[in-house]
């Protein structure tokens, strides 16, 4: 079978945590640059959150950024901002806060060398208390919401798996920081909402995949080790994550396509973007940090030890954390036997379980 | 599951969601188009912290008050946000200077010495103290006393030589309480009085009112039009009112406001009225004028009798009369001068003008955005799962259009608003829910592989998949609630986009997805070729369909 073929089925066999040290070594050197950055580019912070004046016009007549730079220094504001949105059809010129009348200039200024109507034009002005109040809220809406979650989570699963999750967020949310610091890109209200979603989008995934690990759990008990279920695990949920980042990224592409191209659509293009690297991010460490973490977490876990060691000397020492091609045949067998009342002899030979969760089927 | 009972049930859930979303549109409900998609303007007030919510409530109705008497607006949207914010949104006003108007002054509120009264209803006394014609009016004596005049006192006519001369350097006297004394009026000081420049000649009322000088202002209830003094209190000097029946010098039966103030502004007051009471009961000067956003709301006497000493702050009501609907305008009054100027000054905090066209362009590219993406994901989805990718597609049309029902629904009934960041959540919802039906197919899939039959992998798949789909949408929806709670303004309209989507999947999976694919099974689509669903989740397609039964 091809290599696409066996992920189609859910039966490659990739080791992913014995692999881990390739992952954590990608995962940390992202993060590393994205602190980097944060800390000596910092973040491009729009003026919603530093207060100042944006005006936004469609550019029917093509103006260039240099006609307009010219026409905006002759009334004084040679330090504003000027770029063309949507492709070229549109205007956007940012300054500081300014008075009524100084607003009204630059409002009839940029009408002029545009050659719109002055009614058509967007302005927005942001005094300086706006972006920390809106920083304030998505900060608390933030810790509650991590709070709430890591309760969830632990009832849900439990509390390691609550940890991983949030660590896995960290890193998603780190990531994603970091490129609007490297890039420049400016952050706005949008951005934020964003990166409220990829944190949301982030949990669910792993959420998804920690599910897959905890059923894993209850049907192989520890008659395997936990490295070798996670690995199952991951490698049957594969397709599930490729797919899901897959028509989770098409519609968000569409967006970034859309708001890269039509006018009006800045605030789409914004978020997109944040969206994109985001649930990439989500996705990539789901899969490759989450799991090989929360795998070797475990590992030191007594249980899980007394497993690995009973795995040794079934197996031999040097496959006992490779998950092994007749891994999943192995499922297979149990799977069957799943929904049934277990028989006598699987329980009665296999050890005991150490996962309390296995009493409640 | 039964075959039948399977497809009924599918079949109600997406009748159900069509008749819905077909009943809307019927109705003519469409969703209820944020600022953002409309164009329009937007404008975000902050009070000091520590502001009274009632003082916030109170400034919300005014400020509403007021947009209605601008006309014009459809549904204005005003509301407190947060501790010590309120955010008005007027939808369709792309004109700043008129948006900035109505909402822009919070209640200046003063009180003014009379100087003059217009002798008929609509007419200034500016022409006369100018010595003009008022126009439209060919009333060669401006002024026939006595008639006209529906107030409670009589007004003395302009004396004529203050007629004759272009300036009236004699009418107006310095009244300085700045100080709060009781001497506070100095019959040597003149004021420079605002020249005719000022004035509207068609309509003889100021322009453009400051309290720092004198004023011709319109009483909107009379028609009466005031030449008042300068600001001798503000709304800063009060600090409540209230409206009461049956004291003040009418005796009981009638309405009185009763109006109370701050230390400084009592003596001022006390100051104002002494300097006022020096002045003939019949002067119009004896009367002080209560001017809010440059209208008067209501002239008061000073009571015979009361010395040039001053009133006592403590003991002055001002009486309306015993009327019934002197209720309504006691009442009034005393909401003016607790609230018209609002102890607290608001500051604009963020001013947003969408013009018409780019809200236009925002709506059109969310639109394009939305379709865009969910035709990918069903093309994505009916490419991988094959016959299963048909249900996927069938239910993100039974998901979209309970979605959009919603937002009409609540639109019409809630004033749930959908903006631009709402437009991208629902975009992103589509991820979610299409994840929904990976998470289901892959479990299928699954089933089959550990040796279940098709059918019994469909069936015992769904229990599975529903848990994992409820886990993560919990996840979803805590962070949808929780945002909707914490968060302001664009990041809400987000919450309620991605709250609503995150149920609405849930719905989808239990009442559609599940019937739908149990019905499929069951069908050609179930097993006949590398189409169907044997086929998608990688058996041989049966040679035999019998064999699928084993």
């Amino acid at each position: 079978m091809s290599i696409f073929a066996r992920m189609y089925q859910g039966t490659t066999t990739f080791d992913f945590v014995g692999n881990r040290n390739k992952f954590f070594r990608v995962s940390g050197a992202m993060m590393l640059i994205a602190i980097l950055s944060l800390v000596f580019l910092r973040l491009d912070l729009g003026v919603d959150f530093v207060g100042g004046t944006v005006v936004e016009a469609a550019n029917p007549n093509g103006v260039s950024v240099d006609t307009l730079r010219s026409d905006l220094s002759g009334i004084g504001e040679a330090g504003a901002r000027v770029q063309l949105t949507g492709g070229g059809d549109g205007i956007r010129v940012q300054t500081t806060e300014l008075s009524e009348a100084a607003l009204q200039r630059l409002v009839d200024t940029v009408a002029a060398t545009a050659g719109v109507p002055a009614a058509e034009i967007s302005s927005q002005e942001v005094g300086p208390t706006f972006g920390a109040q809106v920083a304030e809220s998505a900060a608390r809406a933030l810790v509650i919401f991590l709070i709430v979650v890591t309760i969830f989570i632990s009832i849900r699963f439990e509390w390691r798996m609550a940890l991983t999750a949030l660590a896995a967020l960290v890193h998603d949310l780190l990531i994603t920081a970091g490129l609007y610091s490297v890039t420049g890109l400016e952050v706005t209200p949008a951005t934020v909402i964003a990166i409220l979603t990829i944190l949301g989008y982030s949990l669910y995934d792993t959420v998804v995949v920690f599910d897959k690990i905890e059923e894993q759990v209850d049907i192989l008990g520890d008659r395997q080790t936990i490295t070798g279920i996670v690995n199952l695990s991951m490698n049957q949920v594969l397709m599930r994550s490729v797919n899901t980042s897959l028509t989770s990224l098409l519609p968000v592409g569409s967006l970034l396509f859309v708001g890269s191209f039509l006018l009006g659509a800045a605030t789409l293009r914004e978020f997109a973007l944040a969206l994109f690297v985001g649930i990439s991010a989500g996705t990539y460490s789901s899969i490759f940090f989450a799991s090989p973490l929360l795998a070797i977490w475990k590992e030191q876990e007594e249980d899980w030890q007394r497993a690995r060691r009973r795995a040794e000397r079934r197996r031999g020492p040097a496959d006992a954390g490779e998950p092994v091609a007749d891994v999943p045949l192995q499922v297979a067998a149990t799977a069957v036997a799943e929904d049934e009342p277990r028989p006598a002899t699987v329980t009665g030979a296999t050890p005991r379980p150490p996962k309390r969760r296995r009493r409640r089927r | 599951m039964n075959k039948r009972r399977a497809l009924v049930s599918a079949l109600v859930t997406m009748a159900v969601a069509w008749g819905l979303l077909g009943a809307t549109l019927a109705a003519g409900a469409t969703p209820r188009l944020g600022l953002d998609l409309q164009g329009g303007f937007a404008v975000r007030l902050v009070a000091p912290e520590g502001t009274d919510t009632d003082v916030l409530d109170k400034a919300v109705e005014i400020m509403r008050q007021r947009i209605e008497a601008l006309g014009g607006v459809q549904e204005p949207e005003i509301a407190v946000a947060g501790d010590n914010a309120v955010e008005v949104q007027l939808p369709g006003v792309t004109d700043r200077d008129r948006a900035l108007a109505a909402i822009g002054s919070t209640g200046d509120l003063s009180f003014r010495q009379v100087i003059q009264i217009g002798p008929l209803p609509g007419v200034s006394p500016v022409y006369a103290e100018f010595g003009l014609d008022p126009p439209g009016l060919d009333l060669d004596p401006i002024v026939s006393e006595g008639e006209g005049e529906d107030t409670t006192t009589t007004t003395t006519t302009a004396p004529p030589d203050e007629a004759l001369v272009p300036t009236t350097p004699a009418l107006t006297v310095a009244i300085d309480c700045s100080g709060g004394s009781p001497a506070g009026i100095d019959t040597a000081a003149v004021l420079p009085v605002e020249t005719f420049d000022t004035v509207d000649p068609d309509t003889g009322l100021t322009l453009i009112d400051d309290p720092a000088a004198d004023a011709w202002l319109l009483e909107p209830d009379s028609g009466l039009i005031y030449h008042v003094g300068p600001a001798l209190l503000t709304g800063a000097d009060l600090s409540g009112a209230s409206a009461e029946f049956g004291g003040g010098s009418v005796g009981a039966g009638g309405w009185v406001v009763d109006p109370s103030f701050t230390g400084d502004g009592g003596e001022k007051f006390r100051c104002a009225t002494g300097a006022l009471a020096s002045f003939n009961i019949a002067d119009p000067r004896r009367r002080f004028a209560i001017v809010l956003d440059g209208e008067v709301v209501s002239a008061p006497v000073v009571a015979e009798g009361v010395g040039t000493e001053g009133l006592s702050p403590s003991a002055v009501t001002i009486t309306i009369g015993g009327g019934d609907d002197q209720q309504g305008e006691a009442e009034d009054l005393a909401t003016v001068l607790r609230y018209g100027a609002l102890p607290a000054t608001f500051e604009t905090d963020r001013v947003e003008a969408v013009s018409a066209s780019l809200g236009d362009d925002s709506l059109r590219a969310g639109l394009i955005a939305g379709v865009g993406g969910l035709i990918l994901v069903g093309l994505a989805l009916l490419l991988y799962y094959r016959a299963l990718g048909l249900i996927a597609i069938a239910g993100l049309s039974v998901f979209g259009s309970l979605l959009l029902f919603l937002f009409s629904f609540l639109g019409e009934t809630q004033g749930v608003t959908l903006t631009l960041a709402g437009v991208a959540g629902i975009v992103v919802s589509i991820g979610i829910t299409s994840d929904s039906y990976i998470v289901y197919f892959e479990r299928i899939k699954e089933e089959v592989r550990n040796g279940r039959s098709v059918r019994a992998a469909v069936d015992n798949g769904f229990r599975r998949a529903f848990r994992t789909i409820l886990t993560a949408d919990a996840v979803s929806l805590f962070g949808a609630i929780l945002l909707f709670l914490l968060a302001v303004g664009a990041v809400k309209g987000f919450a309620v986009a991605l709250g609503l989507a995150t149920v609405i999947d849930v719905i989808v999976a239990a009442l559609f997805t599940r019937f739908a694919t149990a019905y499929l099974v069951r069908t050609r689509l179930g097993d006949g070729g590398r189409f169907s669903i044997r086929g998608a989740v990688g058996m041989e397609p049966a040679t035999d369909p019998a064999g699928a039964e084993a």
